[in-house]
């Protein structure tokens, strides 16, 4: 329809100026139409209108030329070529880069597992072929320059243990997410053994009493546990802010201190005791008035304090009956 | 509207009935499952992959999973975020390389990375197919905001992915 109208106003153009024969409104881009144009003015009279034209001659599809596919890399590679840099760094498999027969998928029984070319399978899991031994062996080459020698004397546990006596254990989370903050790694656990700090009898009483759970009697451990501040920086200096806060309150004696009544002792001590009174009564029994004070043995002491604090058994009572026997001056039988 | 009206004495029965007896219900589950499974067509001629022919329940025994991330595991962060993530970047990529992908998109996240694994058919030039890695990483990488890179194997024919016939 189109191409007839064109012909028509074509022709009313070329009527008026007759010398420009070959003025072209529209681009239609067909040759043929050009090639028919003598034609049409050939046969003015009977001109048809051609409402719905015939496709003569459709267009051959054109050929898409296909650039031909380079066959696998593997078929190029020397034996003995560098493995490292074929697979320089983490990757999914490719068949035609890895030259080794894998084939991978569970089929029926009898049937070869599917090949590794096309094998969306292998494609997922992840592969470790950038970090074979050569490549590790590559790697530690060259960070061992940033390497300083291990101190000298600090070779064994025994022999740096003295010299660190705290332990500070904090998390660091690798996550595959595009921020690299976690906020479970804020945690710091801070720990070290009781026996490294200095106390008095009172200073290390109280300082117990200050740290309470944390401290762990079976092993002498104390921990500190700082999760609140929202950084693991900000925690640690919490924790060691804690730990310095305690030991030096424990020093501290309050005025409220004294009146430790013995239902808040924590032990059985025989100085404040009945037990004391009661033996120098004995054995100061009608003495005369102004001679010096029997007090009783450091052994019958600690006796008693073992029996009361550890509780009565075969041992503790045999001592005990012992002690008191030498204290009495009375001879066995 | 009327027919609600003569079904409501019936509902009022029914409700108060169920209120009274506490039955027991031992008949089977019925619940039907079917994502993931195909049905055997009649002429045997129903191409599938090696994904398609296994069915989710082999998911960790005859095939693996399609996304690699650690926000699956107890406590870790955003596994909305990133399952989202996930079914907008297959959606892209299958409309990006149009009736070219033959596999699942296969998404790997290690630290900020995306990987993104696929089967490709050759069906457009060298070319083209180097605009498509560059387009579809730049944008990805854009929205993702982290480094994206593709991972594509490509095979002659759409046949060389198909496993079986059904």
């Amino acid at each position: 329809m189109a191409a007839s109208l064109t012909r028509l106003l074509e022709r009313s153009l070329r009527t008026t100026h007759a010398p420009q024969s070959s003025v072209r409104l529209f681009s239609n881009g067909s040759q043929k139409q050009q090639q028919q144009q003598p034609e049409v003015e050939d046969e003015e009279e009977f001109r048809v209108l051609n409402l719905r034209p015939v496709k003569q001659q459709f267009q051959r599809r054109r050929d898409i030329r296909r650039d031909d596919v380079t066959p696998p890399r593997t078929t190029r590679m020397a034996v003995d070529q560098d493995w490292t840099a074929a697979w320089p760094g983490p990757r999914s498999f490719h068949p035609a880069s890895v030259p080794l027969p894998l084939r991978q998928g569970f089929t029926e029984r009898g049937a070869a597992a599917p090949s590794k070319f096309a094998n969306a399978e292998l494609m997922k899991i992840p592969n470790f072929l950038h970090l074979t031994p050569p490549a590790i062996r590559q790697q530690c080459e060259a960070i061992k320059k940033f390497c300083t020698p291990w101190p000298k004397g600090l070779e064994t546990e025994a022999k740096w243990k003295p010299h660190f006596p705290v332990e500070v254990i904090t998390t660091d989370y690798c996550q595959s997410l595009p921020t690299v903050r976690n906020p479970e790694a804020r945690r710091v656990t801070v720990s070290l053994k009781l026996s490294d700090l200095k106390f008095d009898n009172h200073a290390r009483d109280k300082f117990l009493r200050l740290v309470g759970e944390r401290y762990n009697k079976e092993t002498d451990v104390l921990t500190f546990v700082t999760d609140r501040c929202p950084l693991r920086k900000q925690n640690y200096d919490y924790a060691l802010y804690l730990l310095t806060a305690c030991y030096h309150e424990s020093f501290v004696t309050e005025p409220w201190e004294a009146t430790k009544s013995e239902a808040d002792m924590e032990l059985y001590l025989f100085e404040r005791n009945q037990a004391k009174r009661s033996a120098e009564a004995i054995l100061n029994w009608n003495a005369a008035e102004g001679a010096p004070k029997k007090a009783a043995s450091a052994s019958y002491a600690q006796c008693v304090e073992q029996l009361i604090n550890e509780g009565e058994n075969e041992y503790n009572l045999a001592k005990y009956k012992e002690e008191v026997m030498k204290m009495l001056n009375v001879a066995a039988q | 509207m009327n027919f609600l009206k003569k079904l409501a004495p019936h509902i009022a029965l029914a409700e108060s009935q169920i209120c009274k007896s506490a039955d027991l219900h031992t008949s089977a589950v019925c619940c039907r499952v079917q994502s993931g499974r195909y049905r055997i067509t009649t002429k045997r001629n129903r191409p599938l992959t090696y994904e398609m022919a296994n069915p989710p329940h082999f998911i960790a025994h005859r095939k693996s999973w399609n996304s690699w991330n650690t926000s699956t595991l107890l406590d870790s962060q955003r596994p909305a975020q990133t399952a989202v993530e996930d079914l907008f970047i297959r959606k892209f990529i299958t409309g990006t390389w149009h009736a070219l992908t033959c596999s699942e998109i296969i998404i790997k996240r290690q630290h900020n990375t995306i990987r993104i694994a696929s089967i490709i058919r050759q069906a457009i030039s060298p070319r083209k197919m180097y605009f498509l890695i560059g387009y579809t990483e730049e944008l990805l990488s854009y929205w993702m905001q982290c480094p994206v890179t593709l991972e594509l194997q490509t095979v002659a024919d759409k046949k060389d992915v198909v496993f079986k016939y059904i």
